[in-house]
């Protein structure tokens, strides 16, 4: 409790990597079959924070879809963050977190968004185009992660936690 | 194209033509363009072959067949003597697998690999479980039932424990005040004792009490009893919220519904919901009912403290959530919850009142009612009243009765009258009306008197019977409570000579009604009514007699006409006296004679009929 929590779900596509990501950056205390049950899965991590602490993520992990229907949308409600996660090999899985994103920002104006391209591990496979990230990064902060070998991810949920302490 | 050159997808293939080749004969390898032309033609002892690298050697002709055997299926012959050794090294690694996989797994244990094996073993080991149980279920019963059964004993054990302990309290505490209490709630709420025991005696505690934010799911508060392991209360109070909106998404969208509560054993979980945040509270066991209502009312609070800006979780927040605390403020709740009642009070204040004024009402109208009847029975001639007495349901009446008194009748006034008992003493009065009746009573005075009593002065006047008044006027001054006597009856004229005087007159005029005979004893018209006659005359005779003091005796006689001898008419006459007599018998008048053959009378009669002739005996007295 000596940590401020911060809400964070995490939003993509099917099969884009977010509960590995989640796995990678937290010990579960839940199993992972709430996501196929309730669709949803939470989790909490806390993050030390440069000279300024830490702060604790309670980080829901929204079984992955294409669209939000209702019940989704009430697990949103309250988040402070966004962490959307799309898989770097299918390009078409960027394009869905961006809808998610636009469908969230109805509910969550103000919530601290940042995207994770998964899959780094294989980057040689990358449909998306490095072009494209870079048009990204202008407006989203992108992250480039490997749920498999773990490269970028305390990176990802760092750059999180700093926003929303900001 | 030579074995070296050829690739392994194309060994096959070139394998295949080569060894029927050399099934088919040395005719066949001359066709194929072999390296020598010569064996295809047999018979030579010895020829040069051209060797794979191009070089020629000398070779016997007995070896020359094996040779090329040697050269062209050389590749063959050691892919297959590979194949075997590996063969022969699968085949001793699986005999070996058992001793090696053991220390395997012994050695994945150890380390930082534990983890990670068990892990791994997790999910196979499981369907290898469920596969197990499904095809071998009575093998799994039977390797598991020396554990099942200590087990559940142990388990029936435990809780029957908890049962005798909460069972002995209850009856440790049947003579306390506080068990006298619980006993005054079993009766006047009507449930058993022992439920009411158990009610207060059934252990519970919480363990955690979150406060969560309610749209973000996020701890506000979290409140546990000390000594639990520690818990993440915000990825717990994240999936209650999570579960708590997929319920009401699931099941009560429509109504508007929550999650409640949710139950796992003697595990409870009961939420309470509010606008801003909700209550979860993490019991064990079973709560009392005002412990929600206590968690529905500091929820309320905190939602008033947040409405106000106040939502910083402080000191006394936080105390208003802990476990102790919370339990402690329901059992108060629960002792004012079982505070007596004021209307059991208040009915029996009520029935009291009411008793009271029942008893009230019916003791003035006890009252009222002796009232009366003591003016009723003081009223009542030749009763003198000396007590009145209430005994019980009924009322005594002591007093003195004369025996010339009126009987006293009490009527009833309905069920609530009391019943009266008299309790008397004979004694004489002196009322007038007592007097007369006594008088009356020992003077046997004849209805032609009349008696009346004044203060004592005793007035007979009237007529009497001459043979009453001579002794009347003397007994009448003895008579008790008499003072004085005025005697004023006169004697009444003879009756005895009046009615003997009737009496002859009738005698006379009886014997003239004669019934006549057609012929024997066959009567003439008008005969029954002229018996019906003499039969009347003859009982008012009887009366007049009695009256007269005489004695009267009838005698039937019969007559008869001229005609006929002496013989002939006696037996007419005697018939038709005995038909007269019986014919009056029948009209209830006995004691008729039938008279003599020798009557005279009846023999100068002549004429056919009968008659009743009455004889008087002159006075009795």
């Amino acid at each position: 409790m000596n940590a401020q929590a911060y809400k964070l779900c995490m939003l993509g596509d099917f099969g884009v990597g977010k509960t590995s990501l989640v796995a990678r950056f937290v010990h579960s205390t839940f199993s992972d079959k709430y996501l196929t049950t309730i669709g949803v899965k939470v989790d909490t991590k806390e993050v030390a924070l440069d000279g300024r602490g830490v702060c604790k993520l309670v980080i829901w992990d929204i079984a992955g879809r294409s669209h939000l229907d209702a019940l989704n949308m009430t697990y949103l409600r309250g988040a402070s963050a966004l962490l959307l996660v799309a898989d770097g090999t299918r390009e078409r899985s960027l394009n869905t977190a961006l809808d998610l994103l636009m469908q969230s920002r109805t509910l969550l104006p103000d919530a601290s968004v940042v995207l994770a391209v998964n899959k780094l591990d294989l980057v040689e496979r990358w449909e998306v185009a490095p072009a494209a990230l870079a048009e990204l990064r202008r407006s989203l902060p992108v992250h480039e992660t490997s749920a498999r070998s773990g490269e970028g991810v305390e990176a990802a949920f760092a750059d999180i936690a700093a926003r929303l302490v900001a | 194209m030579t074995h070296a050159e050829s690739g392994n997808g194309d060994r096959d293939e070139a394998m295949a033509p080569r060894g029927a080749a050399i099934t088919d004969g040395p005719a066949d390898i001359a066709r194929a363009g072999g390296p020598s032309a010569a064996i295809a033609h047999g018979g030579i002892a010895s020829t040069n072959v051209a060797s794979a690298d191009g070089a020629s050697m000398s070779v016997a002709p007995s070896d020359d067949l094996d040779r090329l055997k040697d050269i062209l299926l050389d590749d063959e012959r050691r892919a297959i003597d590979a194949l075997d050794a590996r063969i022969a090294k699968l085949d001793r690694s699986q005999r070996e697998l058992p001793a090696r996989l053991a220390g395997a797994i012994e050695r994945a244990q150890e380390g930082a690999g534990a983890e990670r094996f068990a892990s791994a073993l997790a999910r196979p080991v499981t369907h290898a479980l469920g596969a197990a149980v499904r095809e071998n279920r009575q093998v799994i019963i039977d390797v598991l039932f020396p554990v099942i059964g200590p087990a559940i004993r142990k388990a029936i054990a435990e809780a029957l424990r908890n049962l005798v302990a909460d069972m002995n309290s209850a009856v440790e505490s049947s003579f306390t005040p506080r068990g006298l209490r619980w006993r005054i709630e079993a009766w006047r709420s009507g449930v058993p004792y022992a439920q009411i025991a158990l009610k207060y005696t059934l252990r519970y505690r919480i363990d955690h009490v979150f406060l969560i934010e309610r749209d973000s799911g996020l701890v506000l508060d979290r409140e546990s009893a000390p000594h639990l392991p520690e818990l993440d209360a915000d990825a717990i109070a994240g999936m209650l919220t999570a579960i708590g909106e997929f319920v009401r998404d699931s099941v009560g969208r429509d109504g508007g519904g929550t999650l409640d509560a949710a139950r796992v054993g003697e595990h409870l979980l009961w939420v309470v919901a509010g606008p801003r945040a909700n209550l979860a509270c993490f019991i064990h066991g079973v709560p009392p009912a005002t412990l929600r209502a206590l968690l529905e009312r500091r929820l309320e609070e905190i939602h008033a403290r947040i409405d106000d800006g106040d939502d910083k979780v402080d000191a006394s927040w936080r105390r208003s959530l802990r476990p102790d605390e919370l339990m402690r403020e329901a059992a108060a709740d629960e002792s004012e919850s079982r505070a007596p009642s004021r209307w059991p009070a208040l009915v029996v204040l009520l029935i009291a009142l009411g008793l009271i004024a029942w008893a009230i009402v019916r003791h003035e109208r006890e009252i009222t009612w002796l009232e009366n009847m003591r003016a009723r029975l003081g009223a009542h001639p030749g009763f003198v009243l000396t007590a009145l007495e209430m005994r019980g349901e009924g009322v005594t009446a002591h007093g003195l009765l004369d025996p010339d008194a009126e009987p006293i009748v009490v009527s009833s006034n309905g069920d609530t009258s009391p019943r009266l008992v008299l309790d008397t003493v004979g004694y004489v009065s002196t009322d007038d009306t007592i007097i007369a009746r006594r008088a009356r009573r020992l003077l046997a005075a004849p209805p032609g008197v009349t008696i009346d009593v004044k203060d004592g002065a005793l007035a007979l006047a009237g007529h009497a019977p001459a043979i009453w008044v001579d002794p009347a006027r003397e007994r009448a001054v003895w008579i008790p409570g008499v003072r004085s006597v005025q005697f004023a009856v006169t004697p009444e004229a003879d009756a005895a000579a009046v009615a003997r005087q009737e009496l002859d007159a009738l005698s006379r005029t009886i014997s003239t009604r004669r019934i006549a005979f057609v012929r024997d004893v066959e009567p003439a018209s008008g005969a029954d009514a002229l018996l019906d006659q003499l039969a009347g005359e003859a009982t008012h005779a009887a009366a007049l007699a009695t009256t007269a003091g005489a004695g009267i005796e009838w005698t039937a006689v019969g007559t008869n006409d001229d005609p006929g001898s002496d013989a002939i008419n006696a037996h007419l006459r005697a018939t038709r006296a005995r038909w007269l007599a019986d014919a009056l018998a029948s009209r209830g008048v006995s004691n008729v004679r039938t008279a003599a053959d020798s009557d005279e009378e009846a023999m100068q009669a002549r004429q056919r009929g009968a008659y009743l002739r009455l004889r008087i005996d002159g006075a009795m007295r």
